[in-house]
C-alpha cells in the first residue's frame, strides 16, 4: 500500500503546473468563468489554447511519442486531467477522438490513417464528432439503420444521427453505418470516417435543456464516403466500436474528482453567503450532512481512481469496472448539483448570471442531468455490472 | 502508485479466511448464536487457541514484547474476514485493548502485559464509549478519582453499557472522564475481578457477541500514564476503523450469498436474478460496497502512515461501512423472501450484526457530522 506518485510523475507535475500558471490567465480561473462566455467565442478560444498546450508537448500525455504524443505514463495521464481540472483550465473540444478515436486508429489504423488522422486531430486542426446513436438507435446501438452502399469506390450513406456531440464545429465524424448484409443487426456494420463538409451532409444544432446547442442531428443523404475511409474491417464495425468503447476502461476519473471537488468547495463557499430558513446555510444541519455526504463520495471517488490507475500500471484488465466509475461519478455528480439547488435555495433559478460562481454551479446542475444518459445509460451500465461484474444471468 | 493489499497482507487474509473456515464456519457460529445460556461464553470452542496460534492477538503488538509489530491495516484485513464469517469473540476488542497498553502504559505496563496479550494467555477488552456518548468523547460517563494527576492508581465510578466480552477478560481497559472540560480523558486498565465492579450480561439482539453492562463505584484501577485526549482520539479512531472494516466484511458476504441465491432460486421459469430490479438493485449496492471496501482499507493506511487526511478518512469509512452493511444485509433479507425471514436460515445473522456494528463507534449521521465540523469549522 503505497500512494504516493513515483519522482518522475511528480516531476512531470511540476513542469505542467509551471507552464499552467504561465498559459492560463488569472480571470478564466475564477469559479463560473466559462459558463459567461458565448458559447461560439469559448469554442474557438479553447480550441486554441489545446492547440497551444500540444505545442508545448503537454496533450496525447499516455499516447507513443511516435504519433505526437509524450509516451508517459498512466500516472502522468491522471496527473495531467487533475491538474488542469485544478486550474480551471479550459475543457478539451476535441473529446470523442481524444477519447475514442485515437486510440482505436493507432490500434488498428492503416499506416496512412494514423499519418493522417492522429496529428491534426491532437492539435486542433481537426475537430471530430461521433456519430453513433440514431432516432431509433440509443442504448441498442446495433438497431442503426444508416446505410452505406457501395457504389464504384465509395460507399453512398443514407441516413441520420442524432445526439451529435460537437456536431456544430467538428470537421469529420466516425459513424457507425450498415454497409454490409447480416443475418443480425450486429452484423454487416462499418465505422465509416465521413468527412462533414462533403456534400449531403446536412447538420442541425439541437437546443438542449440547458439552451446550449451543443448537440445536433446529422443528415445523411447520398453522401459518399470513399472505401478506405473505413476503420477497421469493412462489416465488422461492431467489433470497431466495441473496441473503441473499451478505451474508456483504462480511464481513472481523476478529472471528474478534481472538477467535483472544485464544485464542492464552490457551493461550500456559497453556503457561507445565502440564507436557508433565515440562517446562514452552511449552519442549517441538513446542509452540512449532505455537504459531509459529498465530501465522502468524492473521496470515494478519488480512492476509486487510485484504484483504477494502480490496476492499469499493473497491467491488470479493468473490464466492467468503468461501469462501476461511471456509476460512482455521474450519481455524485448529480447529488452535487440538488446539494446547489437547496444551498442557493429559490435564487437558483436565476439566470442572469449575475453570481458568476452560482451560475457556472447551475450549468453544472443542469448538465449533470445529461451525464447518466449519454455514455451508456446508467440503466445499462447497472445491467452490465450485474451481468458481468455480479455474474447474474441475462 | 500502489492502492493494493501486498503479498504479505494477501497471505494473511488467505490464513485467516482457512482458520475461520475451518474453525468458526457458519455451523459453529450457529451453536454460539442458538446458545441461549444466559452466562454462555460466547465463542466457538477453541477458537482462542487456534487464532493465537496463528498469531492474531500479536497483530499490533511491537516485536519487542514478542508480537507481530504489523499495522492497522492487517488488523483490518483480520476485522474483514471476521465480518464476513459473522465470527463471534472479543478478537477486534483485544487488539484495541493491547494498543492501548502500548500507546498509553508505562514501560512496566507495557512489559507485563503485552506478552501475555500477544501470547493470547491473557483475555481482554474495551470499555472506551458509552452507547449515547458522542464519539468525541471517549470516557463520558465515568468519573476517574486519584489523589493527584500522575497518581499511578485511582477509582473509577460509573456505567458503560454493551461492553463486549468484559464476562471473560482478565483485563479490560476504560476511558474516564471525557466530559470534564477541565481535565484530560484518560485510560485505565480495570481488573474486574476487584471490589467495585458489577457485570450484568446484556443479551443482544446480535448473538454473534456477547455484551454486559459494566457498572464501576469506585472500583480501583491502574492508570496508563500516556492516556490523553490525543491518545484517546487515536483509539477510538483505531476501533472505528476496524469496526467499519467488520461491517464491509458482512455487508460483502451477504451481497455474494444474495447474488448466489438469485442464480439458483426460479420463479415463473427463470432464475429470479434475471429480472431487472433486482439486478439493478444489487448493482447500485455492488458500486457502494466497492467504494466503502476502498475506504476500509485507505482509513486503516492512513492512521498507519499519519497521513494528513486520516481523522476525515475514518469518517469516511465508518459512514460509507454503515451505510452499504444496512443496504446489503436488508436486501439479503428481501431478495432470500420467505426464508430470508427464518431463524434457521444464516440471514439475520448478518442482518443483527450489521446493525448493532452500524450502531458502534458512531453511525453515518454521526461520522457526516464529524467531517462536517473537520472540513467546514
Amino acid at each position: 500500500m503505497d500512494l504516493r506518485y513515483t519522482e518522475a510523475d511528480e516531476h512531470f507535475r511540476t513542469e505542467l503546473r509551471a507552464w499552467l500558471d504561465q498559459s492560463v490567465p488569472a480571470a478564466w480561473r475564477a469559479p463560473g468563468y466559462w459558463s459567461a462566455v458565448p458559447a461560439e467565442e469559448g469554442f474557438e478560444r479553447r480550441r486554441a489554447w489545446e492547440a497551444d498546450k500540444a505545442a508545448a508537448g503537454f496533450s496525447g500525455i499516455d499516447w507513443p511519442v511516435e504519433f505526437g504524443g509524450r509516451g508517459g505514463t498512466p500516472a502522468q495521464k491522471a496527473i495531467h486531467d487533475e491538474e488542469l481540472a485544478r486550474i480551471g483550465a479550459p475543457t478539451t473540444v476535441n473529446a470523442l477522438g481524444l477519447a475514442f478515436l485515437a486510440p482505436t486508429v493507432m490500434k488498428i489504423g492503416t499506416d496512412e490513417q494514423k499519418r493522417q488522422i492522429i496529428g491534426p486531430l491532437l492539435r486542433n486542426e481537426v475537430i471530430w464528432c461521433q456519430g453513433f446513436s440514431e432516432p431509433d438507435a440509443g442504448s441498442d446501438l446495433a438497431a442503426i439503420r444508416t446505410r452505406g452502399v457501395r457504389e464504384g469506390d465509395a460507399y453512398v450513406v443514407n441516413g441520420q444521427k442524432i445526439w451529435t456531440s460537437n456536431a456544430l464545429h467538428a470537421d469529420r465524424m466516425f459513424a457507425l453505418v450498415r454497409t454490409h448484409p447480416g443475418e443480425r443487426k450486429h452484423q454487416g456494420l462499418s465505422m465509416l470516417l465521413i468527412d462533414l463538409h462533403s456534400p449531403g451532409v446536412e447538420v442541425r444544432p439541437l437546443r438542449q435543456l440547458s439552451g446550449a446547442l451543443d448537440f445536433g442531428e446529422v443528415f445523411l443523404t447520398d453522401v459518399r464516403v470513399p472505401a478506405d475511409a473505413v476503420l477497421g474491417t469493412p462489416g465488422e464495425g461492431w467489433a470497431v466500436a466495441m473496441l473503441l468503447l473499451s478505451f474508456e476502461r483504462g480511464s481513472s476519473a481523476m478529472g471528474q474528482y478534481t472538477a467535483f471537488r472544485r464544485e464542492l468547495d464552490q457551493v461550500i463557499e456559497l453556503a457561507r453567503r445565502t440564507e436557508r430558513g433565515g440562517r446562514p446555510a452552511i449552519e442549517d444541519p441538513s446542509v452540512r450532512q449532505r455537504i459531509a455526504k459529498l465530501h465522502t463520495e468524492l473521496e470515494l471517488l478519488r480512492l476509486h481512481s487510485l484504484h483504477v490507475l494502480t490496476q492499469v500500471e499493473k497491467g491488470r484488465a479493468l473490464g466492467a469496472t468503468s461501469s462501476l466509475t461511471k456509476l460512482q461519478w455521474s450519481q455524485t455528480h448529480q447529488d452535487l448539483g440538488d446539494l446547489f439547488t437547496e444551498v442557493a435555495g429559490a435564487d437558483h433559478q436565476l439566470t442572469d448570471g449575475t453570481d458568476a460562481a452560482a451560475y457556472g454551479l447551475q450549468r453544472a446542475f443542469l448538465w449533470s442531468r445529461s451525464e447518466t444518459i449519454w455514455g451508456g445509460s446508467s440503466e445499462i451500465q447497472r445491467g452490465i455490472v450485474a451481468e458481468q461484474l455480479l455474474g447474474l444471468p441475462r | 502508485m500502489d492502492f493494493t493489499l501486498d503479498e504479505e497482507q494477501i497471505g494473511l487474509q488467505a490464513a485467516v479466511r482457512d482458520l475461520i473456515s475451518a474453525h468458526a464456519d457458519l455451523n459453529v457460529v450457529r451453536t454460539v448464536v442458538d446458545d441461549v445460556d444466559p452466562e454462555s461464553d460466547g465463542e466457538p470452542p477453541g477458537l482462542w487457541a487456534r487464532i493465537t496460534e496463528q498469531g492474531w492477538p500479536a497483530v499490533l503488538v511491537p516485536e519487542e514484547h514478542g508480537g507481530l509489530g504489523l499495522g492497522l491495516l492487517e488488523a483490518a484485513v483480520i476485522a474483514r474476514c471476521l465480518g464476513a464469517g459473522v465470527v463471534p469473540g472479543p478478537i477486534v476488542a483485544g487488539l484495541l485493548a493491547g494498543e492501548a497498553i502500548r500507546a498509553a502504559g508505562s514501560p512496566e505496563q507495557q512489559a507485563t502485559w503485552l506478552p501475555m496479550l500477544a501470547e493470547g494467555r491473557a483475555r481482554s477488552t474495551v470499555a472506551l464509549l458509552r452507547p449515547g456518548a458522542a464519539w468525541d468523547a471517549p470516557g463520558d460517563g465515568v468519573e476517574a478519582v486519584a489523589s493527584a494527576p500522575d497518581d499511578p492508581v485511582g477509582k473509577l465510578t460509573g456505567e458503560i453499557g454493551q461492553v463486549e466480552y468484559a464476562h471473560l477478560a482478565d483485563r479490560i481497559v476504560v476511558a474516564a472522564g471525557g466530559t470534564d472540560p477541565d481535565g484530560e480523558p484518560g485510560l485505565w486498565l480495570l481488573d474486574p475481578a476487584g471490589p467495585g465492579v458489577t457485570i450484568t450480561r446484556t443479551p443482544t439482539l446480535d448473538a454473534t457477541t456477547r455484551t454486559s453492562t459494566l457498572s464501576l463505584i469506585g472500583a480501583t484501577a491502574e492508570r496508563l500514564p500516556g492516556g490523553d485526549r490525543a491518545v484517546l482520539t487515536g483509539l477510538v479512531s483505531r476501533a472505528t476503523v476496524l469496526t467499519a472494516n467488520d461491517l464491509i466484511g458482512t455487508a460483502r458476504e451477504a451481497l455474494t450469498r444474495t447474488v448466489d441465491h438469485l442464480k439458483t432460486r426460479e420463479q415463473f421459469g427463470r432464475p429470479i436474478g434475471s429480472f431487472q430490479a433486482l439486478k439493478h438493485h444489487l448493482a447500485d449496492l455492488l458500486v457502494g460496497l466497492t467504494m466503502a471496501e476502498h475506504a476500509g482499507w485507505y482509513a486503516a493506511h492512513a492512521l498507519d502512515a499519519g497521513l494528513p487526511d486520516a481523522p476525515v478518512a475514518v469518517s469516511v469509512a465508518k459512514a460509507k461501512a454503515s451505510e452499504v452493511a444496512r443496504l446489503a444485509t436488508a436486501r439479503m433479507i428481501q431478495y432470500h423472501g420467505g426464508i430470508g425471514y427464518t431463524w434457521e436460515h444464516e440471514t439475520h445473522l448478518f442482518f443483527k450484526r450489521a446493525r448493532r456494528l452500524e450502531q458502534t463507534y458512531g453511525d453515518a449521521a454521526a461520522h457526516f457530522g464529524r467531517i462536517a465540523t473537520l472540513t467546514l469549522g
